[in-house]
């Protein structure tokens, strides 16, 4: 039953994957579909065993490598963490693998998709249940892989094949911090796994510090978090199920993962908690304020998520990792159904992606537009609905640790500015007039039932799962004591938000229609200053920029001029085979124009040789 | 008490020797020189020989007087073959097998 939730998908991806062309279109979306349902199935009841009835499963599977130093076997690990974390997964896996087949029925490459799907799926449970570093690592690197494969699936496309190498490259520089952080466990512990490191950790260790910052980095990687983010919002090149799964439940998730599962290790740094608690501070702010102004649909969302994971890393940097872990939880529920949702709006509307092309989509797909208000009024923790169980909760711990109050302030902000870009998207994509044209719009309608069931079905998890598994997930999570107020303030500043949204764009379109022609304001310097602040926000605080001009730019450079010009084809080749073989060349030549062809040279040349040879036979 | 007449043998054999390294013109003059070296070697046998009075000096002259005769009628010939080919007999062209 355990190793089944590795095998089904497996099998489904390998079965899809080279079987793709027997099975065919249909047959490889039903059958990956059906696959990860019963994987799904299967670890809703792991989940009942190893949480419900609190009864962890370690099975350890076969050696791996042994030497005298470590010993790693292939185990699996069942406990809290990971069955929640397996149900996240298979379940909106198994959403989006139903959602992909209507969504992408007519793409001719079906078969390719659900393989790299359910492989990413498969990867994504190899990361969750591993019992070791080691073997985490293989999923997390799989997941990387396959979220290269997944972004560039219409490899056609030059944007697509840009962004899947931006997300595999960057993704690498956090790869490179956990590999570094495995080798300083191996030097410091002797061990990689887990339930060993656990029992080691109160073993003070003057590097302690420095594996929690590496891992950390590998985190922030994989998390998308602030420096190492940018890959996240390109990664929307990829197809809509994609970004559902990838920015969702999935790959994302891998880095807070991590840290809640090394949270026994970051414990002994306190240094290493207080950068987790910055950064995540400062990613949610940083992208709630960029999020705000992106035109693009799936651009929000992404930016959205990005948001959301600087909360549960920001939480686990308090350590609460179990608010952290149902924040995720929460989070894959009514993210996968905001990016699903947002397909089925792209769907709607041929494939349009610029919110302001669109609007008054209302009227004609009220369901989906009442599945992205269901997902973004829990987005918002909106009372009762998932979001509002854990978003408030990480508020209200990030006010309780006073010394962080900073982290309170921005993590408000960003509650603020979520509502806002909430609001923001719903209103111009379906309330506002529309700006579509009226072929599109007319033809605007519902997606079939194959894309809209997991869409119900997300939307009752965005709905119920914040409710249900507040009890599991927060019994150990102290409420902390704070003023009422302060409790209720998150509320207070997501409605002030959403209200802001609305009247800041329904004045807009009031006003771009009263004042147009009368006098042009927009010449001012007004306008000026606010163009300059809405391209800053536009462009992510131009991150890009300063990466690509600052960074990168200059690594091309030194790599093409110092390590190929100068090193390569500069100082090995002239004193390695070029410089050899010229000096070679030179010296033959020197040699054989002794041999000029005069007789009289080569007398005199044999007459001196002789001449020596005698006297030093007389010498010696 | 002959070794004054060594000196005449040495700077016959030098001058052969320059005879060949020196000449740029003419092959019969090369082969003049060659004799004359071979002729100075055979005088330097002949008196060390007299000097330690003792015959195989004089036996290897007679054996190097047969080499020399051989040797330059070969030469000699190769010459006359080589003057028949090239029409003609400058040391100075014979540079075709250069390194």
């Amino acid at each position: 039953m355990y190793i089944l939730v590795l095998f089904i998908p497996l099998l489904s991806a390998i079965l899809s994957g080279l079987f793709g062309r027997k099975i065919g279109v249909k047959g490889a979306g039903i059958l990956t579909s059906s696959c990860i349902t019963i994987c799904a199935v299967v670890a809703c009841y792991v989940f009942y065993e190893t949480v419900l009835n609190s009864s962890p499963v370690y099975l350890k599977l076969w050696g791996w490598f042994d030497s005298e130093l470590i010993t790693t076997y292939f185990g699996l690990q069942f406990d809290t963490l990971t069955a929640t974390m397996l149900v996240v997964i298979t379940s909106v896996s198994a959403l989006v693998h139903i959602y992909s087949i209507g969504y992408m029925s007519g793409d001719p490459h079906i078969p390719r998709f659900m393989s790299y799907l359910s492989l990413f799926t498969f990867l994504m449970i190899v990361l969750v249940t591993s019992d070791n570093y080691i073997q985490l690592f293989i999923g997390w690197e799989g997941v990387g892989l396959c979220s290269y494969l997944l972004i560039n699936f219409w490899l056609t496309r030059i944007m697509a094949n840009k962004a899947a190498m931006k997300a595999m490259l960057i993704n690498r520089v956090g790869d490179i911090g956990l590999v570094l952080a495995m080798f300083m466990l191996i030097r410091e512990y002797g061990a990689l796994e887990f339930s060993t490191l656990y029992g080691l950790c109160a073993v003070e260790s003057p590097y302690r510090c420095i594996i929690c910052l590496l891992l950390f980095l590998g985190a922030v990687g994989k998390s998308a978090q602030l420096g190492l983010h940018t890959w996240l919002p390109d990664a929307m090149e990829g197809p809509t199920p994609v970004s559902a799964l990838i920015h969702a439940a999935t790959m994302v998730t891998a880095g807070v993962f991590l840290i809640i599962r090394s949270g026994p290790l970051f414990e002994g740094s306190p240094l290493a908690l207080t950068v987790i608690t910055i950064l995540g501070a400062l990613t949610a702010f940083f992208a709630a304020t960029v999020g705000v102004v992106q035109n693009d649909l799936k651009k929000v969302i992404a930016y959205s998520t990005c948001s959301q994971l600087g909360y549960m890393v920001m939480v686990c940097g308090l350590s609460s990792y179990s608010t952290s872990l149902f924040h995720l939880t929460n989070h894959a529920f009514f993210k996968a159904l905001l990016f699903l949702s947002a397909g089925s709006v792209i769907h709607a509307v041929s494939d349009e992606q610029d919110m302001r092309k669109m609007g008054g989509l209302i009227k004609s797909i009220p369901l989906t537009y009442t599945m992205i208000l269901i997902g973004s009024l829990s987005l918002m923790g909106f009372p009762y609905l998932a979001g509002f169980y854990s978003k408030d909760l990480i508020l209200e711990l990030a006010y309780d640790k006073y010394y962080l109050i900073f982290a309170y302030w921005l993590g408000s902000l960003s509650a603020l500015l979520t509502a806002f870009y909430s609001s923001r998207l719903i209103y111009l994509t379906f309330i506002t007039n529309t700006n579509s044209k009226k072929e599109i719009i007319f033809w605007a309608q519902e997606s079939p039932w194959v894309v809209m069931v997991p869409l119900l079905v997300l939307a009752f998890g965005s709905v119920f799962v914040g409710y249900i598994g507040k009890e599991l997930a927060l019994s150990y999570v102290v409420a902390p004591i704070i003023p009422n107020f302060t409790k209720v303030l998150p509320l207070l500043l997501s409605l002030v938000g959403a209200g802001l949204a609305f009247i800041v764009y329904f004045t807009k379109g009031r006003a771009r229609g009263v004042k147009k022609g009368l006098f042009d304001r927009d010449r001012g310097r007004g306008q000026y200053i606010r163009n300059i602040i809405y391209t800053f926000f536009n462009s992510a605080w131009q991150f890009n920029y300063i990466i690509n001009h600052f960074i990168v730019n200059n690594i091309w450079k030194f790599g093409h001029l110092v390590t190929y010009r100068i090193l390569d084809r500069g100082v090995f080749e002239v004193i390695g085979p070029r410089g050899i073989s010229i000096i070679l060349k030179q010296f033959t030549q020197n040699i054989s124009n002794l041999q000029s062809g005069g007789i009289f040279n080569y007398a005199l040349i044999m007459i001196v040789f002789t001449t020596l040879f005698v006297s030093g036979a007389l010498i010696f | 008490m002959y070794y004054e007449y060594l000196t005449i043998g040495i700077i016959l054999f030098i001058l052969g020797v320059l005879g060949i390294v020196l000449n740029r013109s003419n092959l019969i003059i090369m082969l003049m020189s060659i004799e004359l070296m071979l002729l100075a070697i055979s005088f330097l046998f002949l008196i060390n020989s007299v000097a330690i009075d003792n015959l195989i000096g004089q036996i290897f002259t007679i054996m190097i007087l047969t080499v020399a005769a051989g040797e330059s009628a070969i030469g000699l010939a190769i010459l006359v073959a080589y003057y028949r080919i090239r029409g003609t007999i400058a040391v100075k062209s014979l540079n075709l097998l250069r390194g």
